[in-house]
């Protein structure tokens, strides 16, 4: 068979659409960040508990009394577990990208029911879009729209599409054919059969749709998560990235939360707005627990409710503006970006931190490997801290180099290596492994495939040790695999990590690097901060902070393990404390020139 | 009377190349040829006219073709081959649109399913028509409520159709077609869907209000008593084929071949023929003199029996003027009841009483006799 090119086809394609149509897709991401700003900001703006009440009782008018106490609970749990900004970014994100996609998808089903060879010709685009695995959609989402909301919101909607034209198509000819005709029959116009009989006799079964719209939306805010959209899905990733299953399970939580709201929410609209569904609804309601309030008594809680929620947000944000002679920024945003590993978190708060003082408007947000390279090379984020090179993340910088700018290293060198526990006595190099592979299972346990350091392990390592065949590395992820490190070290038992320098890892476990003999992973890493191009034009003093910045091992795993102590949603305070503890460090790591001098001025 | 309603050769193919399945079928091919290519011929050289103010039965057995039929008559499938016209208009040569305002205006119909919109009240239901045509809401509840009360349905206006009987629904489906004051009713096995005491009350229902708003009406059945009962002319399909087209009469006294006579077999014959049509117009002057009960050209033929029972003597049949038509023996009766048009007349006059056995005596009380 002869090997058909269809990944270049594609590449190419991609490339071609980038190139050609990226005013488009610059014009659809401005539209969908408008959108998911503006409701955002709306939802962000109340004090939590108000806006807890507003969508308790928009859930008491729609399903009853015990629905809106439910809610009410509900997100007040969600506010309480201190992910209620987070909550609403989410929730903003999944009804902009439900919304959207209802735009698309009840005209298309529409279409599709109308027309035979529309619905036969959408049908294999459907299974493509609802089957093809959501990554490798998401980084052409990158591409074509930055990282960050927009690109989310599309994955997202692209994910979510499928269910709305198909419950609208299904909804459309599911109606009976007699009632069609019946209206034909009276000199009914098609565009008065589509309006006044089919998608009314439809719409249980499309609100059944957007039902399965919103809940997929819901599911794709994990995924999201990775290119940066913040949110309940950026704290999951979060969790997993530092196999911290307590947070994990309070994002998720919050998740569960938002799901059923939206769920049931969905779900009776539904029911109000098809006059079957309202008149079965009015038969079936007896109890006092369900009782509900007429629309008008709904509406005027919400909007007393929001009243008081805008007068208190007026009142609560005056009187916060500062002024000092640090202040270099003047407010001047910068977008950072970060791969959840220890160094990078620490380094990348740290530099929130420090720039925060010195007047900077600073948004940290976490991505894997791969969409932060994209997005940085992008120009979506202006710079990150986190970047191994020259081994490690050659493949990016081969991929991307020529779009970024390499500020300089700050730490130095690293190391990549395997690792056992050290009570495993008879292994102490890689040269040992041979031979020893049953004891090990045949296995070493790696990371994210896509790891700069899984590359040199498969490619490189193994053959020069004579390994291959004999071990198997397992793909997988950091969490998972320090979770295998975990439960092997709680047994006693015998197992090969891949694992890297620093890591506090080393500190939590008594293990042991396996000697390299043959210089097989290569000279030790530095540890770079890379930025967009053009960044160090726009910044200069900031780009000359992070050119002599620099940090000693010791610094490092001190700040990393008051990170880790301080947990997770406090890492600024941590760096805070931290820099308490080591003054002078700001002023040294961010000098701001004649400090003093001007302060005075500056009042 | 004028025709109001006029089809000429229609033809309805379903499948590919409809226009040379026409032609095909012109030169005298069937059916059964076509359908081995996969084409469809659902209705096959119909011609009939329906006059102003007659209820126009289409029998048939299901696949003959009739439904199709009933949907050329009102533009909602167009015929293949053939025209319409209603009024002198050629359904076939309007547009779209044309046909919508046609439809809205002068024809309207009924199901067999009544069709009612499950999303809209009884009293929209029977709006619907009118709302389609635009007329302001607080005329068209009148008329909806004027149409429902005709039906019946006074009182009900505020219920959903899924709140009534099936006799119910099928006169608000009724009240519907009615409220546009169209000239055309076509209805497509209307009650068939009922059962056969409900259905009786709509037959009842709607001859009776035939008396008095004098619609134009196309009624498709399966029943060929209903067809009898309803029909002023009743037009039988076979296959696609309009086979006969005649009165009740016609098709029971004179069938146009053994599918239509076999068709008849089961027809409760009692109540379709009338005095006029089984009399025997040999008569001597005299019958009608000895002052006794007589019966006129239109008496039923049950009625008919219970005056024969009284009488020693054959039953004088008086047309319009009150002149002697014809007399009727009781072995006439006897014989056109048993499917014998070609009943002896040389019968025994005084023959027992074996007529009494199946004639029915409840309708004996109604009899409208003349001195």
């Amino acid at each position: 068979m002869p090997r058909l090119p269809l990944g270049d086809w594609v590449d190419s394609g991609v490339n071609w659409l980038v190139d050609h149509l990226s005013w488009l897709f610059d014009a659809v991401r401005v539209v969908v960040e408008g959108m998911y700003d503006g409701l955002d900001a709306v939802l962000a703006a109340p004090q939590p508990l108000l806006l807890a009440g507003i969508l308790a009782v928009l859930a008491w008018w729609l399903r009853g009394l015990t629905a809106g106490v439910l809610a009410f609970a509900g997100f007040a749990l969600v506010d309480s577990l201190n992910l209620w900004d987070q909550a609403m970014s989410t929730l903003a994100l999944v009804l902009v990208a439900t919304v959207i996609a209802l735009v698309i998808s009840v005209p298309l089903g529409i279409w599709a029911a109308r027309s035979k060879a529309v619905g036969a010709a959408l049908r294999p685009v459907l299974d493509l879009l609802q089957t093809m695995p959501s990554m490798v959609l998401l980084i052409p989402a990158i591409l074509f729209f930055g990282l960050g909301t927009a690109a989310g919101v599309i994955a997202t909607l692209i994910f979510a599409l499928a269910p709305g034209v198909r419950m609208t198509e299904l909804g459309i000819r599911q109606v009976d054919a007699e009632l069609v005709e019946a209206a034909e029959a009276f000199g009914t116009t098609p565009r008065d059969i589509l309006w006044r009989v089919q998608l009314p006799l439809a719409l249980p079964t499309i609100m059944a749709g957007v039902n399965q719209v919103i809940m997929l939306g819901l599911s794709m805010v994990v995924i999201a998560g990775m290119v940066g959209t913040g949110g309940l899905g950026g704290a999951v990733n979060e969790a997993i990235g530092q196999l911290d299953i307590g947070y994990g399970f309070e994002a998720g939580v919050g998740i569960v939360v938002l799901a059923i709201y939206l769920d049931r929410m969905s779900g009776a609209l539904g029911t109000q707005l098809s006059p079957l569904g309202r008149r079965a609804a009015a038969g079936a309601r007896t109890a006092a627990w369900s009782h509900r309030p007429r629309p008008a008594v709904a509406v005027v809680g919400v909007v007393v409710l929001a009243l008081v929620a805008g007068g208190m947000n007026v009142f609560g944000s005056a009187g916060t503006s500062e002024a000092s002679g640090t202040d270099i920024g003047r407010g001047k945003e910068l977008k950072l970006g970060y791969i959840p590993w220890d160094e990078g978190i620490a380094s990348t708060f740290l530099w929130k931190e420090m720039l925060e003082e010195r007047g900077f408007k600073v948004t940290t947000s976490q991505y894997a490997a791969g969409p932060l390279y994209t997005g940085l090379a992008a120009g979506q984020l202006d710079f990150e801290t986190d970047s191994w090179l020259p081994t490690t993340h050659a493949e990016y910088w081969k991929k991307y180099g020529s779009r970024l700018e390499d500020v300089g290293s700050w730490y130095g060198p690293t190391s990549l290596e395997l690792t056992v526990p050290s009570y495993v006595k008879d292994v102490n190099s890689l040269a040992d492994l041979k031979g020893h592979a049953s004891e090990f299972g045949g296995k070493i346990i790696g990371i994210e495939p896509s790891a700069g350091e899984m590359a040199l392990l498969k490619d490189k390592v193994l053959n020069e040790y004579g390994l291959k065949g004999q071990f198997q590395v397992v793909d997988g992820s950091t969490p998972a695999m320090l979770a295998e490190l975990k439960r092997d070290y709680a047994r006693k038992q015998p197992v090969i990590v891949t694992l890297w320098s620093p890591h506090w890892a080393y500190s939590a476990y008594d293990l042991k690097k396996l000697k390299d003999p043959m210089g097989a992973w290569g000279r030790g890493d530095r540890v770079h901060t890379l930025a967009r191009k053009g960044f160090a034009a726009d910044n200069p003093e900031v780009a000359k902070w992070l050119k002599d910045f620099s940090m000693t091992e010791k610094q490092l795993t001190g700040l990393e393990q008051r990170i880790q102590q301080a947990g997770k949603g406090k890492e600024q305070d941590a760096v805070r404390a931290w820099l308490k503890k080591n003054p002078g460090l700001v002023d040294k790591w961010a000098p701001v020139p004649g400090k003093g001098a001007r302060s005075g001025a500056a009042g | 009377m004028t025709s109001r309603l006029e089809a000429e050769q229609l033809f309805k193919v379903f499948g590919r190349r409809p226009d040379e399945a026409v032609e095909r079928l012109r030169e005298g091919a069937d059916r059964e040829g076509l359908r081995a290519d996969g084409t469809t011929a659902a209705v096959i050289d119909a011609s009939f006219a329906v006059r102003a103010g007659e209820i126009f039965v289409v029998m048939g057995l299901s696949g003959s073709g009739k439904s199709t039929l009933l949907r050329m008559l009102n533009g909602l499938l167009e015929p293949t081959a053939g025209h319409v016209r209603f009024d002198g208009q050629d359904l076939t040569a309007m547009t779209d649109r044309e046909l919508r305002e046609l439809r809205s205006k002068k024809i309207s119909m009924v199901f067999q399913h009544f069709a009612l919109f499950p999303h809209r009240s009884v009293r929209e239901n029977a709006a619907y028509g009118l709302s389609v045509q635009g007329v302001p809401r607080a005329e068209r509840e009148r008329r909806a409520d004027e149409a429902l009360a005709l039906c019946g349905l006074a009182g009900w206006e505020d219920s959903w159709p899924d709140e009534l009987s099936g006799g119910m629904q099928q006169r608000v489906g009724l009240a519907r077609a009615l409220a546009t004051d169209a000239d055309l009713l076509l209805m497509d096995e209307s009650f068939s869907a009922l059962d056969p005491l409900i259905r009786r009350d709509m037959q009842d229902q709607l001859l009776e209000l035939q008396k008095t708003l004098k619609k134009t009406i196309v009624f498709i059945t399966h029943d060929l008593n209903e067809a009898m009962r309803l029909g002023d002319r009743i037009a039988v399909m076979r296959d696609g084929r309009i086979v006969q087209t005649g009165t009740a009469e016609d098709i029971l006294l004179r069938p146009a071949g053994d599918y239509v006579a076999s068709f008849i077999q089961d027809v409760d014959r009692s109540r379709v023929l009338t005095a006029g049509a089984v009399m025997d117009t040999a008569v001597r002057g005299d019958e009608a003199d000895c002052g006794c009960p007589a019966a006129t050209v239109d008496t039923p033929f049950t009625e008919l029996c219970a005056l024969s029972a009284r009488l020693p003597h054959p039953v004088a049949v008086l047309d319009a003027d009150g002149t002697l038509a014809g007399v009727v023996t009781r072995a006439r009766l006897v014989g056109f009841l048993g499917a014998d048009q070609n009943a002896d007349q040389n019968g025994d006059p005084s023959a027992g009483p074996g007529g009494e056995a199946v004639c029915d005596h409840d309708n004996g009380g109604k009899v409208t006799a003349r001195a």
